[in-house]
């Protein structure tokens, strides 16, 4: 066996002297990705498998409502706003519609104010059963987002039934609110509502949004392979956070107890109790976890409104053709995404002379150079997922 | 720019106070227009001033950051309702993250020479505004590390937000065009009267 003894002392004498090599490459993350939530493209360079410089790419689906709002009549306006998030469509037409009302200084009855209330946190449920849907698939757990799309249909449901529409209402009128056609009464000569029902429905589908909120969080709390994604990844410091604009569930997640319903008076929210969820750590995790909370806080809202809606009419009294009195004035609503707002400027005539809108996913997105810095390459999809961002409300 | 009626008449709005305090720490004139604090400064104090909101004033959190074209000479919309001074206004709103307390900067540029320095040090969120606002008005943010395209191509010409930029789908259909909705159901008898907006119809 003379051979093979030369082969052991030839192996025993080999030095390893293969370094690892890891030249640096540059990564393309999109744009056609699932976990961008539209078209967003990343450029990273990539050392082994960590990430640097990530420089993302956006403007895929600028659609230049800024501009486009002046050359519309505000009663057109809110078809352009509830296109920026589309998963919560209904929320975005809020505060451009209260920013016109203050201009003109119209006072809108009662009754529709508790419906844009309602109707808004249902949006808010609707987009945060979407972020419990995706974010677990983007971690490589499909179930929790049939439990949640299950519910969020309920959501949507009702939502059509009243507006019209799933994704784009358009329901909100200068001075109130205006249900879909054939919906409250059958003829038109009678003051229009809420469609027969809907109350009772709404209930019953809060109580079924409660029941998977439990059933998510037994699925992806207990998931340890989720938790060992999310927990202590992608951590976002108070002072970074609010530096760059991030808002809403991702700066609350942080640690902050900052919510726009509590101190911006655009809706009623201080008729209702309900707490503010925050997070510990501000990692992936608690980003998660305060969307969940948020949903049983909405619900809580829902129920709540439900209980208390005065009757009365819908709609204040306004001319047919709209015409928004000289002046400016900036209204900020708390989206499901975080600070939205709108910076009204009007000379008086049937447009705005300027819109600027601040969508909060813009905000939220510009952090990723920052957040992304040297994490490992699968930890983007988690972080990014985590920020719960759709492209239609960056690139508006 | 105007404040409404009813606060000139009632006593004292409730944010009269804080708009005093700012006006008082950053030096500069403060009005309160709907419900909006609205601080106009100097354009060459923009950055000391902002740093001092944050520093001074605890309003860490960067909302946003846009300017408006002033012009009578608009090739879209509506112009102005009276006289205006030809001028870029930046615009940035800064609050806090406990009381809902915000702010609105304002600062006036000539439109020869549209020169602001960049806000990047203070608030990093400012990158991507000042971005946005550099490719849609031709505003230069001095200081700014990196002022390409954000969601413009990077071969486009123009600055879209500006008044003088037209919109193109209006020179090929002028607006309004003629009226093509239909009638509710049940509405068939309402005959189509001229609208105000549409005299044409």
């Amino acid at each position: 066996m003379v051979a093979d003894q030369d082969l052991v002392r030839h192996l025993s004498e080999a030095s390893v002297s293969v370094s690892l090599e890891t030249p640096e490459m540059t990564l393309n993350i999109g744009p056609q990705h699932p976990s961008t939530h539209g078209v967003l493209r990343l450029v990273a360079r990539v050392d082994g498998e960590r990430a640097y410089d990530v420089h993302p790419v956006i403007g895929y689906m600028h659609r230049g409502y800024e501009k486009l709002s002046e050359v519309r009549t505000y009663p057109q306006i809110t078809t352009l706003v509830n296109r920026i998030d589309w998963v919560s469509g209904y929320a975005n037409e809020v505060p451009f519609i209260v920013a016109a009302e203050k201009l003109m200084q119209v006072e809108v009855p009662e009754r529709a104010q508790y419906i844009r209330l309602i109707l808004t946190e249902m949006a808010r449920i609707s987009s945060h059963l979407i972020f419990m849907a995706s974010y677990p698939l983007e971690l490589g757990a499909a179930t929790p987002l049939f439990f949640a799309l299950r519910e969020r249909e309920r959501m949507l449901d009702l939502l059509e039934s009243v507006t019209g529409g799933r994704f784009h209402p358009n329901f909100n009128r200068i001075g109130g609110v205006k249900p879909a056609y054939g919906s409250g009464s059958q003829t038109r000569k009678v003051l229009q509502d809420l469609p027969a029902g809907f109350f009772a429905e709404t209930r019953d589908a809060v109580g079924h949004v409660l029941g998977v909120a439990d059933e998510i969080e037994t699925l992806v709390a207990g998931n340890e392979i989720i938790l060992a994604r999310t927990k202590g990844i992608g951590v976002l410091p108070v002072e970074i956070a609010t530096s760059f604009g991030v808002s809403g569930p991702n700066l609350r997640a942080s640690g902050v107890p900052f919510d726009l319903r509590k101190v911006e008076h655009y809706l009623p929210y201080d008729k209702f109790d309900f707490e503010i969820p925050i997070g510990e750590n501000g990692d992936c995790w608690d980003r998660w976890w305060v969307r969940l909370a948020e949903i049983r806080q909405s619900a809580r809202i829902i129920q709540q409104a439900i209980d208390g809606i005065p009757s009365g009419p819908l709609q204040a009294k306004v001319p047919k053709v709209i015409k928004v009195p000289k002046g400016e004035t900036y209204v900020r609503a708390e989206n499901p995404k975080g600070e939205m707002g709108y910076y009204l400027v009007s000379e008086g005539g049937q447009g705005p002379y300027r819109l600027k809108i601040r969508s909060a996913s813009f905000s939220n997105l510009s952090i990723l150079p920052w957040i992304l810095e040297g994490v490992l390459v699968p930890d983007i999809i988690a972080i990014m997922g985590s920020l719960d961002f759709v492209l239609g409300d960056v690139d508006r | 720019m105007t404040s409404s009626p009813s606060e000139t008449e009632t006593a004292v709005h409730p944010l009269q106070a804080f708009a005093d305090r700012v006006a008082e720490v950053v030096g500069g004139v403060a009005e309160i227009t709907f419900d909006t604090v609205k601080v106009k400064v100097p354009v060459e104090r923009w950055v000391e001033i902002h740093r001092q909101a944050r520093d001074d004033l605890g309003l860490v959190f960067f909302s946003w950051l846009s300017a408006v074209d002033w012009t009578l000479d608009v090739a879209v919309g509506d112009p102005p309702g009276g006289e205006v001074i030809d001028r870029f206004e930046m615009l940035t709103t800064v609050g806090d993250v406990s009381e809902g307390k915000r702010v609105t900067f304002t600062a006036d540029l000539s439109k020869e020479s549209p020169v602001i320095d960049s806000l990047v040090e203070v608030y990093a969120g400012a990158n991507w505004h000042e971005r946005e606002a550099a490719e849609m008005f031709g505003i230069r943010f001095e200081g700014h590390p990196d002022l390409s395209h954000l969601y413009l191509v990077d071969s486009f010409i123009g600055n879209p937000l500006r008044k003088s930029y037209p919109l193109l789908s209006r020179e090929v259909k002028p607006w309004p065009g003629t009226v093509d909705v239909e009638g509710m159901p049940g509405s068939a008898a309402e005959p189509d009267e001229p609208s105000e907006e549409n005299p044409e119809a």
